[in-house]
């Protein structure tokens, strides 16, 4: 037992270290987001003119929703593992793998955990020390039980954005170009998971609607208790429900991918 | 004479992507899908915003599609004509494949901009300029033909300006070797090209004009087109414009020719 788990530690470790070497990468991003969240900032500012509330909620705890969500993005999101996973099934680089008693979900979930662990603690800096700027914007909750969910429900949006992204991966067991459809599937996710605009500000029908898929438990779920904008325990309970629902279909299919993958698999290159 | 040579390079070019994207069918609707799944993206946000709002900065929903779908009809013709040409660029300067450039009579920057075309790109040109219509209809709007030839000639002019931007950066290749990113600023900057110009207001009033509209024109772009759609034309907009399309596509030129001269092509 306490052997499996240093494997997967020295796993993590490595992921610690390669992610603490490509910085450049991760400067490039965060100032992408930050002039994503500019027009977002200058878009909803505009549209709030003349009104003080949308949806029920005033500027700040809008402009607090879109914060937490680029946060959180660093902390969760999975940035480009489909891509990775993919090209080691091209290259013939996880037939090493295939060798060796390590398991090839668990050792890239490793070293995911520690690339977010990276990125999350560098983006977390510089909102740090614009605290006192973005303080007029920053309007949360007071409740403490919100943070008692948060952090299940942080988790498992962690789970449930590293598997999406690993299943992606693996297409490249059929498909020698995955490109397009991981870009097609971020479109509908960016959607989804609340990052174009607060699902709550769908028509109710549409909200409740979306409330079933897994894109809502990856993004929106976590930020929406953090940030108040889900304020009923008993409902907040119930999608924990389906939160791990999801967690767990989302494993089984990519058991089941990986199985069904490998019977293709032709080992090319090495 | 001249002209008429390059036209027909051009649709040789253009008659090799077409074989090549008839080739591969399933990557053709894929990409095609992809692209229109982003601008689905962008048109759900103006909806949604809408559903709770009637105007922003003055703008009505109608208003604003037909201003994001302005923008959107500049960016996929980016994307279909010069695009994959553009980002190609960079990396062949990097490898040295681009000594294969070097080898083709004709003007350069012609020959390396409009080698391939990208189709899913072109195809969702009418994807957005559906939306124009649409948004256009429901404003019930009656533009003449000197109308639509004048919104016509206003998006051409943001073309220009986006490739000159997009090809001034992937020149920079020339100098430092390693110019990545160039792609999430393009899809950053066009998001700004999205809102209202009477949007930025207090500070960003001061400092949006000066980068974005007089700098670095993405706002302009796509504001003054679907103005002058709605309203007429305003000269002095159009006539700023097509000046900032003709400096922007001359320091695309010399920048190119510029950094032409350093490239030294690459080892082995």
């Amino acid at each position: 037992m306490l052997a499996t788990l240093n494997k997967y530690r020295h796993a993590f470790l490595l992921g610690l270290q390669s992610n603490l070497v490509y910085r450049w990468n991760f400067v490039i991003r965060a100032t992408f987001s930050l002039f994503h969240l500019l027009v977002v900032f200058i878009l909803w500012g505009a549209a709030f003119q003349g009104k003080t509330e949308i949806g029920g909620f005033d500027l700040a705890q809008t402009m607090t929703y879109f914060i937490t969500l680029l946060v959180l993005q660093f902390f969760i999101s999975a940035f480009n593992e489909d891509y990775q996973i993919s090209e080691e099934i091209r290259n013939g680089l996880i037939n090493q793998f295939l060798l060796k008693p390590i398991n090839y979900y668990l050792y890239r979930f490793s070293i995911f955990l520690a690339a977010r662990m990276v990125s999350g603690g560098l983006a977390l800096l510089p909102v740090l020390i614009a605290l006192p700027l973005l303080g007029d914007l920053l309007s949360f909750p007071a409740e403490t039980w919100r943070i008692l969910y948060a952090i299940p429900a942080v988790l498992m949006s962690a789970m449930i954005q590293f598997t999406i992204a690993y299943c992606f991966g693996l297409l490249a067991f059929w498909f020698l170009e995955i490109q397009s459809f991981i870009i097609l599937s971020f479109a509908i996710e960016t959607l989804l998971a609340g990052q174009v605009f607060p699902l709550d500000l769908l028509p109710k029908r549409l909200f409740e609607i979306s409330q079933y898929l897994p894109y809502y438990y990856q993004m929106y779920f976590p930020a929406s208790i953090i940030t108040g904008r889900a304020t009923d325990q008993a409902e907040i309970l119930r999608n924990f429900g389906i939160q791990a629902f999801w967690v767990l279909a989302l494993l089984l299919i990519a058991q089941a991918l990986w199985h069904r993958g490998l019977r293709r698999h032709t080992a090319v290159g090495g | 004479m001249k002209l008429f040579q390059y036209l027909r390079l051009w649709l040789a070019c253009a008659r090799y992507s077409i074989t090549r994207t008839m080739m591969f069918r399933f990557d053709f609707l894929m990409w095609s899908l992809v692209e229109l799944f982003w601008m689905g993206v962008n048109v759900a946000l103006v909806s949604v915003i809408y559903e709770h709002t009637d105007e922003i900065a003055g703008w009505n929903k109608y208003q604003m599609l037909l201003l994001v779908g302005s923008s959107m009809i500049v960016q996929r013709m980016l994307m279909g004509f010069f695009w994959s040409n553009l980002y190609e660029l960079g990396r062949n300067i990097r490898t040295g494949h681009f000594d294969f450039f070097l080898a083709q009579p004709g003007n350069l920057m012609f020959m390396a901009s409009t080698r391939k075309l990208e189709l899913e790109g072109i195809v969702n040109v009418f994807a957005a300029a559906a939306i124009v219509v649409y948004a256009a209809r429901q404003l019930q709007l009656d533009p003449s033909v000197a109308d639509i030839l004048v919104y016509l000639l206003m998006l051409g002019c943001g073309l220009v300006i986006h490739y000159s931007v997009v090809m001034i950066s992937v020149s920079l290749t020339f100098w430092i070797v390693k110019s990545e990113g160039i792609e999430g600023s393009y899809f950053t900057l066009t998001e700004f090209s999205r809102l209202p110009r009477e949007a930025y207001r207090g500070i960003f009033k001061g400092i949006a004009s000066v980068v974005f509209v007089y700098a670095l024109p993405v706002v302009i772009v796509s504001n003054v087109p679907a103005r002058a759609l709605q309203q007429g034309l305003y000269w002095p907009h159009a006539l700023w414009l097509i000046g900032a399309a003709l400096f922007w596509f001359t320091l695309a030129t010399i920048v190119f020719n510029r950094g032409l001269r350093r490239y030294s092509s690459a080892s082995s």
